[in-house]
């Protein structure tokens, strides 16, 4: 492996260069004591070489500072002591004294060279520390990205912006299968179990291989969490959507029993009437037209809890064509008179509103219900009135009453299912329910504004479209 | 019964229902004939065909759209079809299949009776009148003119074209599809918003109140209507 090669070269290099320096300092110190060997006797010269082990001890660590020691008696003896330029030892004092320096040079070199390691080892561990520091940061900024919350997606891009962010850079994330391949960077994989995913470190960061991987196994369980997170928090959802499901079956269901029967019960009660022996003609007509108009209703109420079911199982499927929403509003205003009688509706339309893609029949049902919702709640005499325009990319129709409102508590809940107001109205409670049902289903929105006392204004607003080519 | 009497053959297969429609119908002096299936319906016509036919869209052995079909092979029959609210899309389908109207359960009998004059009457008249006259409207199919209130209004050709399509079928309801291709010609039938517009503008010249139009009906969905009476 070529990191291993160049691992070699670079200590026999070291080797050369602490070998190099032990001869040049034997040479030095050897110099130094042939300079002074007149002035001292010879053996305490020999503290001369004791500073040069001192100084390899300190410099290159125990071995070299041995090797100082050895090449220091060595030296000694075949320079300067008796008899000259020979390795033998004619008296016995000297033979002490180069033991003596020996073995203090192995001790002081001993001494020096645990100094420099201990000096070392609390380098590393300051640099260990930082390292530590530095990644506790980064962690701890990914782990309140997925603490925060919020969808998958998003805590996935707050883990990554955070890890750019806490690394000045160095550092990002790389959710793919692939590894990147970015000339230079360093990549390791994270240890997702749900998501594959790279660590990867710009290139001269320096940040290396084991800094990495340190740091990968946190992240990749953090971003396990964050799934995890996600799952649990969709099957909630799932629970709560079946939950609301149920109370709104059973709401349903109790109101179609009680909502049923009523009228049911007014037929069966006026059919039993017209069978009484003795019957004046306006009995009779009085029996007839409850008959009549309770079959209305009820034919009605079937009618929203169709269209109620269809939206609740989202089966709408708009029949979408080009609609005139003036036209619209028109037919339900017509059919809505013919079933409560002429109350005044006010138009105040212009001409010529952008036509809208929608589905007619069910625009129609939804001007109808605003319409006799408003009429329902409006005090007898005061017109409705019906408005609208274009403005903000969309075409808007109101539809506005002088009723009593309806107060900010209860506003988010008239579109819900079998919500009536209080005022003892007669009317399915689906209404409001299927104009945003039908409303949402074809594409457009419709809000509520409502002044208590002063009356409430619903608005059906669509996008407005890129109308077709003009008539030929 | 007498000698004269139009036959009316209703289709459907709710026993309660055609018990109610034999008396309405024979109390506005029809000869009244039922069938339940759509196999019978089809025998009937096939061995005398009726006048006018009342046909429910959801029948035991198939749908009241394939009757259209079937009767439309052999038979200009008036055919009046019975929908329901949520029925929709079959609705249309038998308009397209050749139905001259239809009316949406629960009715009321003048509804029907209404729907069901105009379809015969359309028959008795094949050409048309050279005037017709709709409330304070007076429109002259000859002259190419209308009047409201006996001032002469302005309408475009194309204007007065699908003016003179609705009058010749007045009361009955005239689809998209037909008057598209009637005015147009071929090839339109699915350009609806060339309808809007001209509907907006006619509307505009011919009622006296636009946005709640007296003459000129909507039949959301499906087409336009002349009414018959104001």
């Amino acid at each position: 492996m070529p990191a291993n090669g160049e691992e070699i070269q670079v200590r026999r290099r070291r080797i050369a260069v602490t070998a190099a320096e032990v001869l040049g300092t034997v040479a030095l110190a050897t110099g130094a004591v042939a300079v002074l060997d007149q002035e001292a006797p010879i053996t305490g010269l020999g503290v001369i070489y004791m500073l040069a082990v001192l100084l390899m001890a300190i410099r290159r660590g125990e071995i070299a500072a041995l090797a100082t020691a050895v090449l220091s008696v060595l030296s000694l003896n075949f320079f300067f002591i008796e008899p000259v330029h020979r390795l033998t030892i004619s008296e016995s004092e000297n033979v002490v004294a180069l033991v003596v320096l020996l073995i203090a040079a192995v001790v002081i070199g001993r001494l020096a060279a645990t100094a420099r390691e201990r000096a070392s080892e609390a380098e590393q561990r300051a640099r260990l520390a930082s390292a530590r520091e530095r990644d506790a940061t980064i962690l701890a900024e990914a782990a309140s990205s997925v603490l925060a919350g919020g969808d998958l997606e998003r805590q996935l891009d707050a883990i990554a912006a955070g890890l750019e962010a806490s690394s000045d850079s160095a550092l990002r994330v790389e959710l793919s299968a692939a590894p990147p391949q970015q000339p230079g960077e360093v990549v390791v994989p994270l240890a997702s179990r749900r998501q594959p995913g790279w660590l990867c470190a710009v290139a001269g960061s320096g940040w290396s291989r084991e800094d990495l991987e340190r740091l990968a196994e946190p992240l990749g369980r953090l971003i396990d969490v964050a799934h995890e997170g996600e799952r649990v928090s969709s099957r909630a959802a799932e629970a709560e959507a079946t939950r609301r499901a149920d109370v709104a079956k059973t709401a349903l269901l109790h109101a179609i029993s009680h909502d049923l029967r009523s009228p049911l019960t007014a037929i069966t009660t006026a059919a039993g009437g017209l069978r009484a022996e003795r019957l004046s003609d306006r009995d009779r007509d009085e029996m007839l037209s409850v008959i009549d108009d309770e079959s209305d209703r009820l034919a009605r109420l079937v009618d929203d809890l169709l269209d109620v079911s269809r939206i609740q199982a989202t089966a709408v499927n708009p029949q979408l064509d080009w609609c005139d929403l003036g036209d619209a509003v028109a037919s339900s205003a017509a059919s809505v008179r013919a079933r409560l009688g002429d109350h005044p509706i006010e138009f105040d339309l212009p001409a010529g509103l952008p036509l809208v893609q929608a589905d007619a029949a069910q625009l129609e049902r939804v001007f109808s219900n605003l319409l006799e919702n408003a009429l329902r709640y409006s005090p007898p005499g005061e017109a409705v009135r019906v408005s609208g325009g274009t403005g903000g990319g969309k075409v808007i129709v109101r539809v506005t009453d002088r009723g009593k409102g309806i107060p900010p508590s209860r506003q988010a809940e008239v579109f819900e299912p079998f919500m009536r107001g209080r005022d003892g109205h007669q009317g399915s409670g689906l209404g409001l329910a299927i104009c945003r049902g039908f409303v949402e289903a074809n594409g457009g929105a419709i809000r509520l504004q409502s002044t208590p006392e002063l009356g409430t204004s619903f608005a059906v607003s669509f996008p407005v479209a890129r109308q077709p080519a003009a008539a030929g | 019964m007498s000698p004269s009497a139009q036959r009316v053959l209703v289709v459907d297969d709710e026993p309660q229902i055609v018990r109610g429609l034999k008396v309405i119908l024979r109390d506005a002096g029809y000869e009244v004939e039922a069938a339940e299936t759509k196999e019978e319906a089809l025998n009937r016509v096939s061995a005398r065909t009726p006048d006018a036919m009342v046909l429910d869209l959801v029948l035991p052995d198939g749908s009241g759209v394939e009757v259209c079909k079937q009767v439309r092979g052999w038979s200009s029959l008036p055919i009046v079809v019975l929908s329901a609210v949520g029925d929709e899309r079959e609705k249309v389908r038998a308009l397209d299949a050749g139905a001259d109207d239809y009316v949406t359960k629960p009715f009321g009998p003048e509804e029907l009776l209404a729907r069901l004059r105009a379809v015969l009457r359309r028959r008795g008249e094949e050409d048309g009148d050279a005037q017709v006259v709709v409330g304070e409207l007076e429109i002259d199919l000859a002259g190419r003119t209308v009047r409201r209130d006996g001032l002469e209004i302005h309408l475009t050709p194309i204007e007065f074209d699908l003016l003179r399509v609705l009058a010749n079928h007045r009361g009955k309801l005239v689809t998209h599809r037909q008057l598209l291709h009637e005015v147009w010609g071929p090839g339109y039938e699915s350009e609806t918003h060339y309808l809007r517009v001209h509907f907006a503008h006619m509307r505009a010249k011919l009622e006296p109140e636009p946005s709640q139009p007296r003459y000129l009906i909507t039949e959301p969905g499906v087409g336009y209507r002349l009414r018959e009476q104001s």
